[in-house]
């Protein structure tokens, strides 16, 4: 298998990367927003095309992962349900 | 004593914005040179190294704040562009110790920006060569691995004695019942699955591990509905175990419900942050 070169990546390989890693400059050196990491949620926000940073923060990932369980749950009780009836069993 | 090797334009042409009072700074890169990567920059900004002794920070002159914006595209671009001057800085020295996007050096009562950078790479002199050394000639690559949901639960659900008790319940009993005991099924699957999961990656991360130089865990995040990420890495591979790991991810790939995905080589950026 052959990797695929960071330019044939996704958007978020190179965020994950770009945003959260790297070498940390102390903060007495560096612009700094009060210490909240608006420049990370601003941008995940502006690439994810939402308007309000807030509304972001909060709702976008609890959304997904409820989205994401919910979708899970029902494949599974899908699956359940075409499942064979199991053989006699000695309870 | 190191030398200084001057390569590009000379350094009265290499600052046209002297004004500019922040300094963006891309890496730390593995020569102690003075010269100009030209304008690769954030803004078509011309990056430029700082040096002190044997390494130099990569930076170009910016106003001093932070690069923000509502315009996604304009956004994209200059993650992009953090990136391809990071690369290119490690296409030229060799070894380079990438930042995050959006880190910028100021004047402070110490003294101007440039001052600045250069006391902080005179302070972390040491920590710095030592994180050199650790990523010295080899790259990182993201390796995640999926499996396939509907395989894992056929793969659980048939080697559990108590799903076939419950199922056979369920299927005798009233509506309300045989409701419950559905629900019972499924969290029993879903503890399964989870155990599986784990067992799983854990045998994965010791195949993986074996042909990488170091390798961190990352969060494994939500995948699209019918798959589960059960493994997020980023590996440090030298060029000499590049194929073997390829070779490995390979046979992972054909094993039953698993998907690979492998991207690479990024400059190190998960394997610099302490030392």
């Amino acid at each position: 298998m052959e990797a695929v070169p960071s330019c044939q990546a996704t958007v978020v390989d190179l965020l994950d990367r770009v945003l959260d890693k790297g070498i940390v400059v102390h903060a007495d050196l560096i612009i700094s927003m009060g210490g909240i990491p608006l420049i990370g949620v601003n941008l995940r926000a502006a690439l994810a095309g939402m308007e309000t940073m807030l509304e972001y923060g909060m709702m976008r990932d609890w959304d997904q992962a409820v989205r994401i369980q919910e979708s899970q749950r029902r494949s599974e009780a899908a699956l359940a349900d075409s499942l064979p009836a199991p053989e006699a069993v000695n309870i | 004593m190191h030398d200084v090797v001057q390569i590009g334009p000379s350094s009265s042409q290499r600052r046209p914005l002297t004004g500019l009072a922040g300094r963006y700074v891309y890496c730390v890169a593995d020569a102690g040179v003075q010269a100009s990567l030209g304008n690769v920059g954030l803004e078509h900004s011309e990056v430029y190294t700082i040096p002190w002794q044997d390494i130099c920070a990569v930076v170009h002159n910016c106003p001093p704040q932070p690069y923000l914006s509502g315009d996604r595209d304009a956004v994209q671009a200059w993650v992009m562009t953090h990136q391809r001057t990071v690369e290119a800085a490690w296409a030229t020295w060799g070894t380079v110790l990438p930042l995050a996007f959006d880190t910028i050096i100021v004047a402070a009562a110490g003294g101007g920006a440039d001052q600045q950078v250069a006391d902080w790479l005179s302070r972390e002199y040491g920590s710095l060569k030592a994180r050199i050394q650790r990523v010295k000639g080899a790259a990182e690559y993201g390796v995640q691995v999926f499996w396939d949901t509907a395989s894992a639960a056929r793969e659980v659900t048939l080697s559990s004695l108590d799903a076939g008790k419950l199922r056979a319940q369920a299927s005798s009993a009233s509506p309300g019942m045989a409701y419950m005991y559905r629900l019972q099924l499924e969290h029993l699957l879903r503890n399964a699955m989870e155990a599986k999961g784990a067992e799983l990656s854990r045998g994965l991360y010791d195949r993986i591990r074996a042909h990488a130089a170091e390798v961190r865990v990352e969060k494994a995040k939500q995948a699209e509905p019918g798959l589960r990420m059960v493994l997020s890495l980023s590996c440090l591979v030298h060029p000499d175990r590049y194929a073997q790991l390829g070779q490995e991810l390979d046979k992972i790939g054909r094993e039953q419900g698993l998907r690979v995905r492998f991207t690479g080589p990024w400059p190190p950026y998960s394997f610099v942050r302490d030392c």
